[in-house]
């Protein structure tokens, strides 16, 4: 086994010398901007930007255009999840970006992981611009900043009109009046579903016990309290199970291919989602432009007025970040300066988190994809104001895990939901747990 | 008797300063790699209160911890499971189909012949993420080919129920059939080439000594192709225990894979989705043991046929 | 010889052929089609949008796709060229020469088939990392030059094909130990070495998780990991299937070209000792 060894030396040899020269490049670079929201850039400064946005390249341009002296380059990311894991592993690198786009669950995880960086100080004059549920949500309770708020996504019942005229259904104002459409539906056609429950979309999930007033997480004192199997929550996934159980509803996960079928063909005629469905309708099935309405959600009690989220982003500046203030700078216009709200709205399809963007004539006309619904922003906004709060625990990432896992075994098996939902708990609290985290009982 | 070595005239240095870039590289991206995640599946992150804040999580040693958990995981074992289940079924199938062309494409008399080299061959050259996106789009019942055949067949009073390739049962051996479709080319041609390299003389004398072709290929040609059948066997046992993109791929098609399908699939849940890189390189650690255990045995005994004569 | 009709095992051969065809004409037929005819259209019926199609790729980030074919080709031409050199140089010393550790050596190289490149991915992105090297075309390349697969084969091309008589010849000639594998060793392996070449292509073409891991920026990533990224955008923006679809058939053609024209050197057979040297 001499050459083994003779390997193993090797690599040790190499992986010190590295190492080495890592400690000394990083004190280097920290210690030239330990305050990094100081002072104001002096020269050209290079930012690099990570975002899955459709067009978003057309802001980073137009405030390229405009600040010849802050440089932006962005790099389009793969959605949702894949960001969090690049970021993560990047960090880890110590090379992450300077700003990246991060949905709102995901802040607590990569605060965790000190991937962003706290902007408090500067960001703080902006924080009239956002509504108060929306700011709690990129400070995380404390009183720092990971973010500035990029998009909210209040959820809404989208549905067929022509469909629901055909089958003589009406718009349900409560799930219960939900559950029975389902199967009005199912007896006049039984081709067709009311709607899906998808084992693939956590956020969706999780919108959904936000509205019936679920609590997954919690910050008491010093430790975490974790509830994802709260009361709330397990109503909720009774209610869907009972319902995919009994064949009411289809069961089939969406964003496939099959779901884009569904969707064009009239397979499937409502869709509870969020204030950015029409962007996804209007791709994923173009064909049925103007044949959409959007109404509230249904209620579980008659008469009241909730809705949850299903995603929104804001757009957090790293820790590892040499030019935090520039950063900032671009995150602050991006997000809450007309010239960038109105880019996000007319080119990106975003619904804006900043309060004046939402008023912005350019939300005075419809969707396009929805010609007939006038008021559609109107009631857009009237709906996001109902959203209910929510607080995000360090480890989304191995609830929504399991939440994939979990549901998906219970439709194939069959078994009740509100058993995944125990097992959601029971990974989270377990991986906290284990990482160390203080969790209350 | 034949030598490799030289007599004498090579100066001693020379083979190492040859040898020393594949070294190189193969110490910089795969010893010091594989080395790097020993090392980190002893570690663990330890986090303070609640996370937040600077310096509230920092990496600890844990001994044999990450291993322990990685041994009693139930996921990893029934991943482990359905992966031998998996190989003991793709594999007899892959190698018995391509046998089964491989003769018949040196069977002389047989149509198409270079029709269907290529075309069987071709599936080796598709990406797997992008085999099973293909046929993800095939297997899914709402656009799947088979389930309009179906419906059309039913429309005609077949009274057949609707298939669905992606649901609990099926899925298993939709998943057998990419890598199916995607190794058989492969190993026909493989198995082809090596057919072609048999002096024709001794078919010839066969024939006339009044052998059929079927007798020829049973007698003749499968005892000869004994040495590139092993190895086929040992590439593809080793490739089918690193069964990954195909599953994962289907996986956002429907409700029947879990994040832990197969054991690869559950170190790359680990590592990327639940940022866990210590646990990820454990099992890691433990699936790279077993697939040495495993292929060792076929390993030694193709070095022995390859390598026979050379080193004697 | 006789030449008989053989209808049964054309027959065989035939199936064998139409099974390897179905994906590949599915998603020809797909990538004629318009974004809702490719969900409710038949299956295998063409639709009238190829043109619009391509015209949608091209147009998608400015070119961006036309830039991850250039990638592939850079990552996996450049990769298995570099590839096939190395593995040539080094399969040729380990079949020609005799020194201390030689079969330590050649096991240590084949035991590297049994890591599975999941495992590998993250010690090397974070060893890359620390060199700074990340998010490069290196990041890619450098990893993609060893094969194990390769020295194997190449140490079996050189067993058989370069004859132990003209390297000595060389020898007695004066010629120096690397002219003697360049211009005498080199020529001989040719064939194999085009096999190792199209291996170590498929490999690094093949391989996802690597390049996904290394780039951030999306100019340098090759096709895969491009398609990737229209495929999953989060759920907020509608997935590009079209895009993806025509891409997917469009990225398959220059491989099929390559393989075709490469196929007279395909030397597998040697792979498993058939031919002896």
């Amino acid at each position: 086994m001499r050459l083994s060894l003779g390997t193993r030396l090797l690599a040790f040899t190499l992986t010190t010398a590295v190492a080495t020269a890592l400690a000394t490049a990083g004190c280097t670079a920290k210690s030239a901007d330990d305050d990094g929201a100081a002072a104001e850039p002096t020269g050209k400064v290079e930012l690099s930007f990570w975002s899955w946005a459709p067009n978003i390249d057309k802001a980073v341009d137009a405030w390229n255009a405009a600040n010849p002296n802050i440089h932006v380059t962005l790099s389009k990311q793969a959605g949702g999840g894949d960001i969090v894991t690049k970021l993560l592993t990047a960090a880890k690198a110590g090379n992450p970006p300077d700003l990246a786009q991060v949905e709102y669950q995901s802040l607590p995880t990569l605060v965790s992981n000190n991937v962003l960086a706290d902007i408090a100080k500067q960001a703080a004059p902006v924080k009239d611009r956002f509504a108060e549920g929306i700011w709690q949500q990129v400070t995380l309770g404390t009183d720092a900043v990971y973010g500035i708020p990029q998009d909210s996504g209040p959820m809404m019942l989208y549905y067929r009109t022509d469909l629901f005229a055909k089958y003589g259904l009406t718009v349900p104002a409560t799930w219960d009046e939900f559950a029975q459409t389902a199967r009005t539906l199912r007896a006049k056609s039984p081709k067709q579903y009311l709607t899906t429950f998808s084992a693939n979309d956590p956020g969706w999930f999780a919108g959904l016990a936000q509205q019936a007033d679920a609590s997954w997480w919690g910050v008491q004192g010093e430790a975490w309290k974790v509830t994802v199997n709260d009361a709330a929550t397990k109503k909720v996934a009774d209610y869907w199970g009972g319902l995919v159980r009994e064949g009411a509803i289809d069961g089939q996960p969406m964003y496939t291919p099959a779901w884009n079928k569904a969707l064009n063909d009239g397979t499937l005629l409502a869709w509870p989602s969020a204030i950015w469905a029409p962007g996804v309708l209007a791709g994923n099935a173009p064909d049925t432009k103007g044949k959409w309405a959007m109404a509230p959600m249904p209620q579980w009690t008659a008469g009241e007025n909730r809705t949850g989220n299903w995603g929104g982003s804001s757009t957090g500046v790293t820790d590892a970040s040499k030019n935090k203030a520039a950063a900032v700078r671009f995150a602050i216009w991006l997000n809450s300066d007309q010239a960038g709200t109105d880019i996000l709205i007319r080119e990106c399809a975003v619904y804006p988190a900043a309060r004046d963007a939402q008023s912005s004539p350019l939300l005075q006309e419809p969707p396009e994809f929805f010609p007939g619904q006038r008021d559609f922003y109107a009631q857009a906004k009237a709906i996001a104001d109902t959203a209910a709060g929510f607080t995000w625990g360090p480890n989304v990432n191995v609830a929504y895990d399991t939440y994939k896992d979990a549901f998906g075994k219970a439709i194939t098996d069959k078994t009740p939901f509100p058993a995944a939902v125990d097992a959601m708990q029971t990974a989270t609290v377990n991986d906290m747990r284990k990482n160390g985290f203080t969790v209350a009982e | 008797m034949r030598s490799p070595g030289t007599r004498g005239a090579a100066p001693r240095g020379v083979p190492y300063l040859f040898l020393a870039p594949a070294v190189l590289l193969f110490t910089l991206f795969l010893v010091v790699p594989v080395g790097y995640a020993v090392y980190l599946s002893f570690r663990k992150v330890q986090v303070k209160g609640l996370g937040l804040g600077r310096g509230a999580r920092r990496e600890v040693f844990t001994g044999l911890d990450n291993y322990r958990s990685a041994l009693t995981d139930p996921d990893l074992w029934s991943g482990s499971l359905r992966v031998l289940a998996y190989g003991a079924l793709l594999l007899p199938v892959m190698l018995g189909l391509a046998l089964v062309f491989a003769l018949l494409l040196d069977r002389p008399g047989t149509g198409l012949r270079r029709f269907a080299r290529i075309t069987i061959f071709l599936p080796y050259a598709v990406p797997a993420v992008i085999a099973s996106l293909l046929w993800g789009f095939l297997y899914l019942p709402a656009v799947s080919p088979l389930n309009d055949l179906v419906s059309w067949l039913n429309r005609h009073g077949a009274g057949l129920p609707e298939p669905n390739l992606l649901g609990s049962g099926p899925v298993f051996y939709a998943v057998v059939n990419i890598a199916l479709w995607g190794g058989v080319g492969f190993n026909m041609i493989v198995l082809f080439t090596a057919l072609r390299a048999i002096p024709r003389e001794i078919y010839e004398s066969a024939r006339l000594d009044g052998c059929s072709e079927w007798q020829i290929a049973l007698r003749i040609k499968i005892p000869l192709l004994f040495p590139p059948l092993i190895m086929t066997t040992v590439f593809s046992l080793i490739a089918t225990l690193q069964v990954f993109s195909e599953p994962m791929t289907l996986r956002p098609l429907t409700n029947s894979i879990s994040s832990f399908w197969t054991p690869l699939m559950k170190i790359y849940r680990d590592a990327f989705a639940r940022d866990d890189i210590y646990a990820a390189a454990a099992s890691s650690v433990v699936i790279a043991a077993v697939t040495l255990v495993l292929s060792f045995g076929f390993l030694r005994l193709v070095q022995r046929q390859a390598f026979g004569q050379e080193q004697r | 010889m006789t030449r008989r009709a053989a209808p049964l095992p054309t027959a065989v051969l035939l199936v064998g052929a139409l099974y390897c065809l179905l994906p590949i004409a599915w998603v020809a037929m797909a990538s004629t089609k318009s974004g809702s005819s490719l969900f409710t259209s038949f299956t295998f019926a063409p639709g009238g949008d190829l043109l619009a199609n391509l015209r949608d790729l091209s147009g998608y980030g400015g070119g961006l796709y036309w830039r991850w074919l250039l990638n592939t080709a850079l990552y996996a031409g450049g990769g298995a060229m570099l590839s096939a050199l190395l593995s040539a140089i080094s399969g040729y010393t380990l079949a020609k020469f005799r020194f201390a550790g030689r079969d330590a050596l050649f096991n240590v190289l084949l035991a590297g088939v049994l890591v599975p490149g999941v495992t590998l991915a993250i010690p090397q992105y974070l060893l890359l990392a620390k060199v700074g090297l990340t998010d490069t075309y290196w990041s890619v390349l450098l990893p993609s030059i060893v094969s194990p697969y390769g020295i194997y084969l190449a140490r079996i091309y050189a067993a058989a094909a370069v004859p132990d008589s003209m390297v000595e010849a060389a020898r007695t000639d004066g010629a120096g130990e690397f002219r003697i594998f360049r211009s005498v060793a080199l020529p001989m392996m040719g064939p194999g070495l085009v096999t190792i070449f199209l291996f170590q292509f498929v490999a690094i073409w093949n391989n996802f998780l690597l390049p996904f891991i290394m780039l951030s920026s999306d100019d340098k990533f090759p096709v895969t990991v491009g398609l990737y990224t229209l495929l999953n955008q989060g759920s907020t923006v509608p997935a590009l299937y079209r895009l993806v679809i025509v891409g997917a058939a469009l990225s398959i053609l220059p491989l099929i070209a390559l393989f075709l024209s490469l196929q007279r050197y395909w030397r597998v057979d040697l792979m498993s000792g058939a031919v002896k040297g």
